[in-house]
């Protein structure tokens, strides 16, 4: 057993070419040598018929002049298939083929009424008989045949390439067309992104293919719809709970001044951050009706550094390769204001910002020394509700929305965010824009 | 020596948010009336003047974006509106500039931190000159090659480009802006430029004018935005223009 297995090739594509072509050339080459073999046994009734009639002719005309003249008139009975040979001819074995008996017989009818006649076979190719007679003088003549079909015509080898190669492009065009809706299906699959709006499918075409962008755009409204209304519910909730904890607010601010009242205040903030984060988040996920607009990112990175400095934090900025960008800057803000307070809450308190450019590509990092973040738990850190053991402390009130916000939006205006763990220690959040 | 008291409009239908906040705010030397929504306000408003309308955005009936505009459309208008939003974000905030407001105040708020805001709204419309004193819907000011929209905060190149400003720069920026050709010297510009966030960490304003100067690309040797004078303060020496293009 041979440890090499034949394997099929990857692709949908190659093989249905595959079984197609090997299908198509095997059913071509069949109808070649069936229309191959009629023509060979209508050629041998013919060839067959003609020799005896023509053997039979030139024999007697040979035998009727006078031996001399015999040789001037060879070339006049000669044929394609067989000459005559005034002697004794070679000598031969009497086996023959089918074919040789076939000929040999006609022979023998056409001529051997009227003279004594031996059919044998010359070895060699094993095609080649020698009929020997004797005329009616006594000299020897010998009926050299070499039965040979009339060759294939040149053209023929042509046309057979020319067809195969037709055959290859319909199958391959064929194969295209048929994978084609499939490979956009799954591109369209894969791109399915129920926070922004993308094209559906095109439903024309094929019965089979519409039914299948149908029932794939009708799946892609249903997700949609339910992060719709996931989102709604969150920002419900969220929205309903204002006007209560307003009002707890303003009863504690109103209350005597007491431990009680100091912690209820605080856990009033808690609760508040909360809603105002999963509103945040609902909304960040619904996509913001905000314009892009074209603004001078040096400027906008440095004025968002000053506000923090202002109020008394330590935010610092490194290289600021600014420029201008076309973008919607409440989001950038918001995704950038996320990342500043993660890096000051969880960082150590202190956060740095750098702005340069890979090639078309700006990136915004947003840097700490703080104790960064286990490599396994970069990517989950970026979903909502996702914190770090420990992390879940009354002191920092960190929500665990801040870093998805920041990751759904930095994804709704065309980029990305993705933390990494900084030489040295400490978190970087890189935001690639454009 | 302040005999006047300052008379405070509150329109929001949650009756125990009203009856809290009025509390407080009397407490603390405020005149209050109150009204459920928008009809109530008008009716007091008909008869009555107040010195500032705080305005909830979600009321029954008219929102409080349509009463914002209509009060600024009518012989209110240059009465300064605080309005309550629910939403924190800029959207809001810009749609409420937008319609008139003077500032706004998320929901859930603190008491306090309505009575700071009320108090640097007065403030500050008080201090204005006349001319600057009403806060138009979509207000653009425009000097030399730039223009700056008053609503969202920021300069707008000659090529379009928003260029971002601190809330300190920003400030700072209005001060000079609705003060040109005015010498100020740095304790005014200190006082003027304490907007809301009175209480935070003060920049030097000579900082805060270098920083300025690089935003409006002025060249610290030879401005020709903000000149220094020696040993009085500084001036804005560009004359400014109000216009009214954003859209």
């Amino acid at each position: 057993m041979s440890t090499r297995r034949w394997r099929w090739p990857h692709t949908m594509g190659s093989r249905l070419f595959l079984i197609l072509l090997a299908g198509m050339i095997v059913a071509h080459l069949m109808s070649f040598a069936v229309l191959f073999s009629e023509r060979y046994m209508s050629a041998r009734q013919v060839m067959l018929g003609t020799l005896e009639t023509d053997v039979a002719t030139s024999v007697a005309i040979l035998d009727r002049i006078p031996a001399a003249e015999r040789p001037q008139w060879l070339p006049r009975v000669n044929r394609g298939n067989y000459q005559y040979i005034l002697g004794p001819g070679s000598p031969g074995v009497p086996e023959m083929t089918q074919r040789g008996r076939d000929i040999a017989e006609r022979i023998m009818e056409a001529t051997g009424t009227h003279y004594p006649v031996t059919v044998q076979s010359i070895p060699g190719d094993g095609k080649q008989l020698q009929a020997h007679l004797t005329l009616s003088d006594g000299s020897p003549l010998t009926i050299d045949v070499h039965p040979r079909m009339t060759p294939i015509a040149e053209w023929l080898p042509y046309v057979l390439v020319l067809q195969l190669l037709l055959l290859i492009l319909c199958c391959w065009f064929a194969v295209r067309l048929s994978i084609r809706p499939l490979v956009a299906l799954a591109d369209a699959a894969d791109a399915l992104n129920p926070n922004t709006r993308s094209q559906p499918l095109d439903e024309h075409g094929p019965t089979e293919l519409a039914q299948a962008a149908r029932a794939f755009n009708a799946m892609r409204d249903r997700i949609a719809h339910f992060v719709e209304e996931r989102v709604q519910i969150l920002a419900a909730i969220s929205h309903d709970l204002q006007t209560p904890i307003t009002r707890m607010k303003l009863r504690a601010e109103m209350a005597e001044d007491s431990e009680e009242k100091r912690k209820l205040v605080s856990d009033l903030a808690e609760i508040q951050t909360l809603v105002r984060e999963g509103l945040a988040y609902a909304r960040s996920t619904g996509g913001d009706s905000e314009e892009a607009s074209r603004i001078d990112l040096g400027s906008f990175v440095e004025s968002l550094v000053y506000d923090y400095q202002d109020t008394g934090k330590d935010v610092t900025i490194g290289e600021n390769a600014g420029g201008a960008i076309v973008t919607r800057r409440n989001a950038l803000r918001r995704v950038l204001t996320n990342l500043i307070d993660n890096a000051i809450k969880y960082g150590g308190g202190a956060a740095e910002v750098g702005v340069r450019r890979e090639r078309d590509t700006v990136v915004i990092s947003i840097m700490d020394r703080g104790p960064g973040i286990p490599e396994d738990k970069l990517e989950a850190v970026l979903q909502p509700f996702v914190r770090l053991e420990g992390s879940r402390n009354r002191e920092t009130g960190g929500t665990g929305l801040g870093l998805a916000i920041a990751h759904q939006l930095a994804a709704a205006i065309g980029g990305s965010l993705t933390l990494r763990n900084r030489e040295g220690g400490g978190l970087a959040a890189d935001i690639r824009l454009g | 020596m302040e005999s006047h008291v300052d008379h405070v409009l509150i329109v929001d239908d949650d009756r125990e948010i009203r009856e809290l906040v009025s509390t407080y705010l009397t407490k603390n030397g405020l005149r209050v009336t109150m009204a459920p929504d928008g009809r109530h306000m008008r009716q007091f408003l008909d008869a009555n003047t107040v010195d500032l309308i705080v305005l909830d955005v979600m009321l029954p009936g008219d929102d409080g974006l349509v009463l914002c505009r209509e009060l600024r459309a009518g012989k209110h208008k240059s009465t300064p509106v605080l309005m309550l939003t629910a939403r924190d974000d800029e959207t809001d905030r810009i749609i409420g500039l937008e319609m008139g407001a003077d500032d706004y105040l998320t929901k859930p708020f603190a008491a306090r931190e309505l009575l700071a805001r009320i108090k640097a709204v007065l403030r500050r419309t008080r201090m204005l000159p006349p001319n600057l004193q009403i806060t138009e819907a979509g207000q653009m000011l425009a000097f030399g090659d730039w223009q700056l929209d008053t609503t969202a905060r920021h300069l707008i190149d000659n090529e379009g480009t928003i260029v971002a400003l601190s809330g300190a720069e920003y400030r700072l920026l209005r001060v000079f802006v609705d003060h040109p050709q005015r010498v100020l010297n740095r304790d005014q510009l200190l006082n003027l430029t304490q907007g809301r966030e009175a209480d935070m960490f003060e920049r030097s304003v000579d900082l805060l004018v270098s920083r300025l100067r690089q935003r409006l690309k002025d060249d610290a040797r030879e401005p020709a935005y903000i000149k220094t004078v020696r040993s009085e303060g500084y001036v804005f020496s560009m004359p400014v223009e109000i216009t009214e293009a954003r859209q």
